[in-house]
């Protein structure tokens, strides 16, 4: 195996360990309060698949974007170095695709309240 | 296997891995969304919905994955393009995030869509209350 390979499958191993961390934490008061928002099961069910989805094409997008430059014998920090460049683009990602649901919950908690 | 039958395989491949993928969201949001459609707007109608968000997903993934372009990295023609493999391993990369983007686009704007079809329905327990 490579080492571009090796460290590919490193940085989206940690990807995904990221995004099931992520998920697993807001996961449980998302849908509190979606459950609290919206009186459609429905809608909470979809929200938070969409949710998952978004979280999983654009973090292992991110890793299947960065570029791993290693050559043989490369020592172990070189794979830290390119594994950390792969992650950084993943939480830079994440920050954005958090930020826009952040957005997104927010107008429909202004919305559908205010018509309380 | 050469260059040449590896740009073949993979572009077919990949294409159908985009083309899966968005099928593969739509069959994860139907379900939900066809309940809150069909609560809104009606079975009839929450049909056409539906199969728009197929549509939609469908075609967010392969514009993904049509939006890269072997010809980008300056090559200019076919025998420039087969000449390196690392080039086409990484096209093949850039194809498949591409059509994660443009996923995770179309998912995004179909949220809005369910905000405002929960806007037309006003389902919030206060207004079901009133309603009642």
């Amino acid at each position: 195996m490579s080492p571009h390979s090796i460290a590919f499958l490193l940085a989206l191993v940690a990807s995904i360990l990221i995004v099931l961390l992520i998920d697993r934490l807001l996961r449980p008061g998302l849908r509190g309060l979606l459950q609290e928002i919206v009186i459609l099961p429905a809608a909470t069910e979809f929200y938070l698949r969409a949710f998952a989805i978004v979280l999983v094409s654009v973090a292992i997008g991110a890793v299947l974007g960065s570029s791993f430059n290693l050559k043989d014998g490369a020592r172990f920090m070189e794979y830290v170095w390119a594994v950390a460049t792969g992650l950084k683009d993943v939480f830079q990602n994440l920050f954005v695709v958090l930020l826009v649901y952040v957005g997104l919950i927010t107008v429909l908690i202004a919305a559908l309240t205010r018509r309380q | 296997m050469s260059n040449e039958h590896y740009l073949i395989v993979s572009y077919f491949l990949v294409g159908l891995v985009s083309l899966c993928l968005g099928i593969a969201v739509y069959r994860v949001l139907r379900t939900p969304f066809a309940a809150i459609a069909e609560a809104v707007i009606g079975k009839l109608r929450s049909q056409v919905l539906t199969r728009a968000l197929g549509a939609f997903m469908t075609l967010a993934a392969v514009l993904g994955f049509l939006s890269v372009s072997y010809n980008e990295r300056g090559c200019v023609n076919y025998e420039q393009v087969v000449k390196n493999r690392d080039s086409l391993v990484r096209t093949n990369q850039e194809q498949l995030q591409k059509t994660g983007d443009w996923i995770a686009s179309a998912v995004f704007l179909w949220c809005f869509v369910v905000l405002i079809c929960l806007l037309a329905a006003g389902s919030t327990p206060a207004n079901r209350n009133d309603k009642t």
